[in-house]
């Protein structure tokens, strides 16, 4: 018999707290790992969101929402300016307009429908062209004409928010960056709905435009749209050297937040600067709350465990006291005593750490997705934040009346981004590495030496001469 | 030679400061068999932690051969208690879940005594005292009171001390049980030529002794 062989056969000389105190301290470090595993499967989901959201900054006009306008233009000429803001690659600007059917020759192939015709009806509202006065759903939609500087991403930065749908070009070819001409290319859908192919022409303000191509976005609001040259929309509506809309791609994910900064200071407060990560932190406030409470409920753990191992030792020595008396009486020094515990006390929190360890990492997955899906579904119910679903169906405001127009920023910005992300929440999937292993062994090694050191403290001040005394 | 001199221990307890040992001077030569008897509270069982170097005095020296050992260090005292006192208890106090023999062994591997040697020896004393055949692998609680504390004694004689300190040794047993315990301590006594001192309130084992020492208030009156 050695005081190790000793230390083991003591750790289960009562079997049934033995087992309890390593079922309820392997419970809690599985609790402690799956914590740890679900914190770290949602940091490195956050990381990843946000690494895909990409280095854009929306500019738009302060008071600018949507289709409810507000606002003053931004000046062509300043943002162009922001070229010169380091980490810049790039500044791509847009100008909306609405062309009601007085100014052109087109129609929307989109019905406004009765909502259309309430909103179209209410005060303040749509001023287009209605064919009835008691008719709350005959009205005619006006076009969307987007003048862009990058034709590529026009609609998807313009009006589509931050990046849901892409246009493709289904036919034709596009127009140039710095282009002044009559040109535009026109969505799969007004196409169809006026017969327009690539050569076709069509009227806007008394001029006749020319359809160079024809382009698909994936979503119906998208597709009823025109888009052209930003100078030769710019000088047909009358609004030479404004845009409403400006989007700035920095070098680097690191400099999304200066350039941004630099922006806003640039342009100052009468616009709106909106990174795309800002709106992806916003959105992914569930998930660091879930980071949050992962890492309290770690927190916990581990405290819970240091508490178990405290008093299950506590009463081990307790109990034994007497035995460790008579142990010192028959010769031995306090070191082999507490060497005698210390193996106990590593022996029961070692079992325990592992079996621990193997649940926390089946278990972590399972954890992780209900605390993602439970709070994600809270998130959900809560809308996004970027309008009303439904805002680009009505509440336009006459283009020739005020200079702006919003769009299809709720139409196809909401469900193409954001959709995407929440159904990515769901995705959140723990792993386990070395490291994670080698955290938990790290954790059981910690534990084993707080019970190790609780067991020596209380051993050690047992006074053998009690067990005379006692008796 | 065992030299106790000017022997004191103090407690503070809620009630103020016990002397529980109060200046005792006493010698007991090699080999002898001394009781020690007297009321209850009256210093007895102090008086042989003290010896068994469990406790420090407060006061005075306690001398075994020419050394002082009341002034030793901590881990002195455990070597001593090791080597040099054998320990029997009134309950016995074996390790429950060890079998008699493991017990036995115990203060010898906190000698050093190497595994082979140990079982072997732990053995023959347990055959000594009458532990034989597979009694020596029982544990404690498939063993009558009398057999436990007959392993006790053969655990006490392990490393041959010079010195046996038996606190009640037949408190617990019938008197038939104790005798042959007393008888036993004796024995071995003298086999090993070692000095045994007996707290006992049973006149027939103060008896048995060659000589007593009877205590009072923590003081030796007799």
């Amino acid at each position: 018999m050695s005081i190790v062989s000793r230390g083991l056969r003591n750790a289960f000389r009562n079997v049934v707290r033995s087992v309890g105190t390593i079922a309820v301290l392997g419970l809690v470090v599985a609790l402690a790992i799956s914590m740890l595993l679900a914190r770290q499967a949602v940091n490195s989901k956050i990381d990843a969101v946000k690494a895909s959201t990409g280095t854009t900054i929306r500019v738009t006009p302060a008071g600018f929402f949507g289709g409810q306008g507000g606002g003053t233009a931004l000046s062509s000429a300043k943002l162009e300016k922001l070229n010169g803001i380091p980490h810049v690659n790039a500044v791509s600007q847009q100008l909306e307009q609405r062309l009601s059917s007085t100014q052109t020759n087109l129609t929307n192939p989109i019905q406004a429908g009765n909502l259309g015709g309430q909103f179209g009806g209410g005060p303040g509202g749509f001023s287009g062209s209605s064919s009835s006065s008691s008719g709350s759903s005959s009205f005619v939609l006006p076009v969307t004409v987007t003048g862009a500087t990058t034709p590529g991403t026009a609609l998807t930065e313009g009006a589509g928010g931050s990046g849901g749908a892409t246009e493709k070009l289904t036919a034709g070819t596009t127009f140039t960056a710095g282009s002044t001409k009559d040109v535009a290319v026109v969505g799969t859908s007004l196409a169809s709905a006026n017969n327009l192919k690539v050569g076709s022409t069509f009227t806007a303000w008394g001029t006749t435009i020319t359809v160079i191509g024809v382009y698909n976005a994936g979503s119906t609001f998208a597709n009823a749209g025109v888009l052209m040259p930003l100078t030769t929309v710019q000088n047909l509506s009358g609004n030479v050297g404004e845009a409403t809309g400006a989007t700035v791609t920095a070098d680097s994910l690191d400099n999304v937040a200066s350039v941004a900064t630099a922006v806003k200071a640039d342009l100052g407060s009468s616009v709106n600067v909106i990174s795309s990560q800002q709106l992806a932190e916003s959105e992914l406030s569930p998930l660091s709350s879930v980071a949050t409470i992962t890492l309290w409920t770690l927190i916990a753990a581990l405290v819970a465990a240091g508490l178990i191992v405290l008093a299950t030792m506590v009463m081990i020595v307790r109990e034994r006291r007497r035995e460790i008396g008579v142990l010192k009486a028959i010769g031995a020094s306090s070191s082999s005593v507490i060497r005698q515990f210390m193996v106990e006390a590593i022996t029961l929190t070692g079992i325990a750490g592992l079996a621990g360890l193997v649940i926390g990492i089946v278990a972590s997955n399972p954890i992780a997705s209900s605390l993602v899906s439970s709070q994600t579904a809270t998130s959900t119910s809560q809308g996004y934040a970027g309008g009303p679903p439904g805002s680009g169906s009505g509440g336009f405001i006459h283009p020739g009346g005020g200079s702006f127009s919003g769009g299809f920023r709720s139409s196809s910005g909401g469900p193409g981004f954001f959709h995407g992300l929440s159904s990515s929440f769901t995705s959140v999937q723990t792993s386990a590495g070395w490291s994670t292993v080698l955290v938990g062994l790290l954790a059981i090694i910690v534990l084993a030496v707080i019970a190790s050191a609780v067991a020596a403290w209380t051993t050690s001040r047992v006074r053998p001469a009690e067990i005379l005394r006692s008796e | 030679m065992l030299r106790v001199t000017d022997l004191t221990k103090t407690f503070t307890t809620g009630y103020g400061e016990v002397t529980a040992v109060d200046h005792m001077s006493f010698e007991v030569a090699d080999g002898e068999i001394v009781a020690i008897v007297g009321p209850s509270g009256s210093g007895k069982s102090t008086m042989l932690g003290l010896l068994g170097l469990l406790d420090e005095p407060t006061s005075g020296t306690i001398e075994v051969g020419d050394q002082d050992v009341s002034t030793l260090s901590a881990t002195e005292r455990a070597r001593y208690r090791c080597s040099t006192v054998g320990f029997v208890f009134q309950s016995y106090q074996l390790i429950a879940n060890l079998s008699a023999l493991e017990n036995v062994t115990l203060p010898m591997e906190y000698a050093g005594v190497d595994k082979v040697t140990r079982r072997e020896r732990a053995s023959t004393l347990l055959d000594r005292v009458g532990i034989t055949g597979d009694m020596q692998s029982r544990r404690p609680g498939r063993l009558s009171g009398g057999e436990q504390q007959r392993v006790a004694v053969a655990r006490a004689l392990a490393n041959e001390p010079s010195l046996i300190l038996a606190d009640e040794p037949t408190g617990n047993l019938d008197s038939k049980t104790g005798k042959r315990i007393i008888d036993l301590l004796r024995e071995v006594a003298a086999e090993f030529h070692a000095t045994v001192l007996v707290v006992t309130h049973d006149d027939k084992v103060a008896t048995a002794a060659g000589r007593r020492l009877t205590l009072e208030d923590g003081k030796l009156v007799a």
